[in-house]
């Protein structure tokens, strides 16, 4: 593991390819815009950020061998990368093992702490308890949950129905699609929807899944306006594939929405959209690469070494103008302050921000039922600023 | 059994373990499970005040002052996870001595402790559940057999059968507003009483 270059390395670790590839060619994109960003200031104590691109296919298990062949071949010492928690769980014990620096920049479930991650992304405390209680504020008390088969949404759904219960919501249908469902299943999920007439869906799938899911829900007759599918993760990319019809009304909690009108926000859209073109929609997990890579180059800039310890030891406290806002991370559990937004898809498309929680919430990774009425997540009306123009 | 994991974050945790990189892992990882924990080295004289569990290092040689802090009665001793750095038998057996219900090995990894907070807890509980119906039985046990003596008393003495004894005993106590137990127990004391007076013939001859 004997860096010899004059870069210095970054894995990047996302599908190209596979169901999540439309979710980690973003984030792919958002670290690699990050580099070029540092690499065009004159990189790191003059020495170039090279990334090192890896297509795992959207197959958890070969996260952890090309993580493993990345280390052992390419003499990375730092990763980024992963998007399912299945894929992460592989990566892990490989991190662990050669003590290599691991950034994780999407939301996850929580219940996890490794001394080699650093978590960029929102745990259930930090965007389940502003998504329940705008829902239960605005729509009603009946709730149908939809989700793809694996672990991030059966926790959600433990935590969702848990909030919700605190607020006097019910739980009206609980339904996990696979990953390979075609049209009948989504037929037959969406009768029984019919039948149940929830006030909103609050739905956990993720990838594919989540573009079939909304153009059924709309081609079935549902209106977005006036029972909205809720998500933690469903993003401009998505909405854009389904068009702006089908997309109408549906909600969505998130740390940055490419809305958001702020000089930090609107750098960051206008850089992205140059380098990959007008086409490409920058989404709030790309956001959460971009600032992790940034952090990482500012960590890299003042330990002027890749020895994880030391820039773990830097990385700790950090924080960072990232595009959402001021983000940190909190020393007690690697994981990041974040901010929290709710928006809702306008007519033409775009995730109109409705209400944000004032200061970057603490994550919690570990805690079992986060706490409807806690005051640190209330939410205020969005600033008008934080509008499309 | 849900219950047990949304209320961990209640539990108060001690960790009785040398002041080293090891303990300072541990202890992290409990703050990040959320527990109110408290750290003492080297070894108090006697456990603070309401602590739920105690994380303990176990070594070759149990110190007599660590097995002096658990009371014998399980019912008030707290849950106990042993810390181990080696699993050979005199560390084993010491764990038995001490009597933990779990165990955590180093180095530390902060993945595993809340499973095994969580698993030596449900084994304490439903150890003190088994414990509390045991000793339920073993009282209802002892009932039954005062009833059946106190209902052979009666039989003896009416001439009635063992059903229409019962049903004696139970008026009485009914018309007395206690419990069958004590009628049972006042018949007994009172045949023993009785038997005596009659039994020693010397008493009526002088």
């Amino acid at each position: 593991m004997i860096d010899t270059g004059d870069t210095w390395k970054l894995g990047v670790l996302f599908s190209e390819t596979g169901p999540t590839a439309i979710i980690e060619s973003l984030q792919q994109r958002g670290a690699l815009l990050a580099i070029k960003e540092i690499n065009a200031a004159g990189g790191v104590a003059g020495r170039a950020l090279e990334p090192v691109l890896c297509d795992p296919g959207s197959d958890p298990q070969r996260y952890g061998l090309l993580a493993e062949k990345m280390i052992s071949e390419d003499c990375v010492r730092v990763l980024i990368g992963c998007y399912m928690s299945s894929a992460r769980k592989e990566v892990l014990p490989v991190v662990e093992r050669r003590n290599v620096l691991f950034f994780y920049p999407t939301l996850y479930e929580g219940f996890e702490y490794s001394p080699n991650v650093i978590y960029g992304g929102a745990c259930p405390n930090q965007n389940s308890v502003p998504l329940a209680s705008y829902l239960l504020e605005n729509y009603g008390n009946r709730f149908y949950f939809i989700g793809s088969d694996y672990i991030y949404p059966r926790e959600s759904n433990r935590v969702m129905r848990n909030i919700l219960r605190q607020g006097g919501g019910e739980v009206v249908g609980e339904v996990y699609v696979p990953f390979e469902a075609g049209p009948e299943e989504f037929a037959r999920i969406l009768r029984d929807v019919a039948e149940k007439a929830p006030d909103a869906i609050f739905c956990t799938t993720v990838g594919e899944t989540t573009v079939q899911l909304y153009r059924a829900y709309h081609a079935a007759g549902h209106d977005g306006r006036r029972v909205p599918i809720a998500s933690l993760t469903t993003n401009e990319a998505e909405i854009a594939t389904v068009g702006a019809q089908v997309g109408v009304g549906h909600i969505t909690a998130a740390p940055w929405f490419n809305t958001l009108d702020t000089p930090a926000s609107r750098r960051f859209c206008a850089n992205y959209q140059r380098e990959f073109g007008p086409d490409i929609q920058v989404t709030s997990c790309a956001e959460a690469a971009y600032f992790q890579t940034h952090m990482f180059a500012a960590a890299l800039d003042k330990v002027g070494s890749l020895d994880p310890d030391q820039l773990r030891e830097c990385l700790l406290g950090a924080s960072w103008d990232a595009p959402q806002g001021q983000v940190k991370i909190d020393p007690d559990n690697n994981h990041t302050y974040l901010h929290s937004r709710i928006a809702r898809v306008d007519e033409r498309g775009d995730f109109i921000v409705q209400r944000e929680v004032i200061r970057p919430v603490k994550p919690d990774p570990y805690l079992v039922t986060p706490d409807l009425n806690d005051r640190r997540l209330r939410l205020r009306k969005a600033m008008p600023k934080a509008r499309t123009s | 059994m849900s219950n047990l994991i949304s209320n961990l974050r209640s539990l108060n945790v001690l960790v009785l373990h040398p002041r080293d990189s090891d303990a300072d892992d541990l202890v992290q990882q409990l703050n990040r499970i959320g527990c109110p924990v408290e750290a003492i080295w080297p070894l108090p004289d006697s456990l603070p005040p309401a602590v739920d569990v105690v994380f303990a290092e176990v070594k070759e040689a149990i110190p007599p002052g660590l097995s002096k802090l658990f009371s014998p009665r399980p019912d008030q001793r707290p849950t106990l996870i042993g810390l181990i750095g080696y699993e050979n038998p005199s560390v084993l057996g010491g764990l038995l001595d001490l009597g933990v219900q779990t165990v955590i090995t180093k180095p530390f990894r902060a993945f595993g402790v809340l499973s095994a907070l969580m698993m030596a807890r449900h084994a304490w509980l439903e150890r003190l559940e088994a414990l509390r119906n045991e000793e339920k039985l073993r009282t209802k046990l002892e009932h039954i057999n005062i009833i059946t003596e106190a209902k052979f008393i009666v039989m003896r003495h009416h001439k009635i059968n063992e059903k229409e004894a019962y049903k004696v005993i139970r008026s009485h106590a009914m018309s007395r507003r206690c419990s069958t137990i004590e009628i049972a127990n006042a018949i007994i004391n009172a045949d023993g009483l009785l038997s005596k007076l009659v039994v020693d013939p010397k008493d009526g001859r002088d």
